[in-house]
């Protein structure tokens, strides 16, 4: 063991607290021993993925068997990413009821433990604001990079299982995005083009991460950032990249106090690099079955937008429209009286789950139309569908009438 | 032939080789029920790793690739034990979830003489791994 382990975590290691504990303490301490960590540091909440039953599959219910021998809670406010299908209208999104039990299984036993079921890739957009500074430890890749990027709160990228270590522990390692120095960028991206509409953010995320994966880029040239560019931005820079933390000069808080003296590299992002991620996510000719919005969960503002747009056009025939986002928006007072109305224009908004994690999306449709280009690039592997990036306004353009 | 690793998750134990190039997602690449390598476009598609030491170069795509390495245990078709080039999370977190040794960062260029079939024995207290090459 090479890392400084306090009195009271070297017990919660040697298994003095519980089998749960010490393989929550083991998990965390190694990860940490592979990186140099010198120490563990207490984090004050956690976001934990690993929920939907279509990605964990039957082997988490043998993991929870593992965990439930002791009766473990979570030591900090945890909430938990979103399943494979909406908890109440399952049924209307063709869910099998053998999927259903197993999801209904799966949140269960996270609830056990004393994590809300949130179900939502975005904890951000509904009350769950990390500060500046705070320790993190969230899994979820597009709110990591927000709680870092646009927040300047500190977590690694955490795994599934490490996620929850450090939920059912209240620690981490403190090594990575965790350390100042860590945190400076490596590539200068002058943005030349304009970034109009959501997609054009997502386009912008999608080519840096592929061909600087990893790297921190530094944005200058960007005018403007609201919560809605930036989620975004981060969930494009995480799916093509796995890029963690992102800066934008004068735009994101902790632009002004990084070390830009060590960029390696200064590039420009034009006009004609934003058409190559349009084109590159340009792949079906006719006949689109499905527009799928919210990735990440939409906001508020991201429904009543498309609202807006919408104003007295109904949906084309033939394609349908689908919002995901979480209960917590989907139920507020404002985007409740929003809801009759979409409905009336054909128009449907799922919680809990979302494109990427729910099987009736890639399962029961074959041409996808989104304005998001991590949705574009998880549902795009599977070779069945095919997906088209659009921005929003012409989305709603060309499916309505 | 001795080459010098660092443990992660201890152990010692030998037995046969199988080598992927490239690296793996446990998520989507590999049957959780069978052990088998289901990525047709993996250069070890239609393997099993039941019983083999594994050697790959990293883990890669969704971190819950980890419960995926736990379920290879439970349903009694994992590795041996995990030779990787780097260990990553997905990895760390599978191996120690599971107790499936895992040593990482070996200290010459295993990769360019390891195939499938070697047989190599793994000692993590001694932070060794020994390589017997397959009879031709």
């Amino acid at each position: 063991m090479i890392m400084f382990l306090t009195k009271d975590q070297e017990e919660m290691l040697s298994g003095m607290k519980g089998e749960a504990i010490a393989k929550s303490m083991e998990l965390i301490v190694k990860i940490g021993d592979v990186y140099n960590a010198e120490q563990l540091i207490p984090i004050k909440n956690a976001q934990v993925a690993g929920v939907s039953y279509l990605t964990v599959g039957e082997p988490i219910f043998s993991f929870f068997e593992l965990f439930s021998k002791d009766a473990v809670k979570v030591k900090v406010p945890t909430w938990l990413n979103p399943a494979g299908m909406d908890m109440e209208k399952w049924r209307e999104m063709k869910i099998s009821e053998d999927f259903a039990e197993k999801q209904f299984r799966i949140v269960k036993f996270y609830e056990g433990l004393g994590i809300k079921p949130t179900l939502t890739c975005a904890p951000y957009l509904i009350g769950h604001t990390p500060s500046y500074g705070d320790h993190l430890a969230w899994s979820e890749s597009s709110a990591v990079s927000m709680a870092n990027s646009f927040y300047g709160a500190r977590t690694n990228r955490e795994g599934a299982p490490s996620s929850l270590a450090s939920a059912i522990t209240g620690l981490t390692a403190n090594y990575g995005l965790h350390i100042t120095e860590n945190r400076n960028p490596r590539i200068l991206v002058n943005v030349k083009a304009n970034l109009e509409g959501f997609s054009d953010y997502s386009a912008l995320g999608y080519w840096y991460g592929k061909k600087f994966h990893g790297l921190i880029p530094y944005f200058v040239n960007i005018q403007k950032l609201n919560i809605n560019e930036a989620k975004m931005l981060a969930a494009a820079l995480a799916a093509s990249g796995s890029v963690a933390l992102y800066h934008v000069k004068g735009l994101t808080p902790e632009s002004k106090s990084i070390d830009i003296e060590n960029i390696e590299e200064k590039i420009e992002f034009t006009e004609s690099n934003k058409t190559e991620v349009y084109n590159y996510f340009n792949q079906i000719n006719e006949g689109a079955d499905l527009v799928a919005i919210g990735c990440p969960h939409a906001s508020y503002e991201d429904i009543k937008y498309i609202f807006d747009t919408l104003q007295s056009r109904q949906m084309k025939k033939g394609i349908e429209f689908w919002i995901f986002t979480s209960s917590k928006t989907k139920t507020s007072v404002d985007t409740d009286s929003l809801l009759t109305s979409l409905k009336s224009r054909g128009i449907k908004v799922y919680a809990d789950t979302c494109m990427v994690v729910s099987p009736s999306v890639g399962g029961n449709f074959r041409n996808i139309i989104t304005n998001s280009t991590k949705a574009a690039h998880y549902l795009g592997r599977a070779k069945t569908t095919m997906v088209n990036l659009q921005s929003l306004d012409s989305i709603m353009k060309e499916v309505t009438e | 032939m001795e080459i010098g690793i660092r443990p992660i998750v201890e152990g010692k134990v030998t037995g046969s080789v199988l080598f992927s190039p490239s690296p793996i997602s446990f998520l989507g690449d590999v049957d959780s029920e069978t052990g088998k390598i289901i990525d047709s476009e993996s250069p070890i598609y239609g393997r099993n790793l039941k019983d083999t030491i594994f050697v790959f170069p990293r883990g890669r795509g969704s971190t819950v690739g980890s419960y995926i390495i736990y379920g290879l245990k439970v349903n009694n078709v994992s590795p041996l034990a995990l030779v990787a080039e780097e260990a990553e999370t997905i990895v760390i977190a599978g191996a120690i979830l599971a107790d499936i040794p895992l040593v990482d960062l070996p200290d010459k260029d295993l990769f360019s003489m390891i195939e499938t079939g070697d047989t190599i024995t793994i000692d993590t207290s001694e932070r060794t791994l020994k390589i017997q090459k397959r009879k031709k």
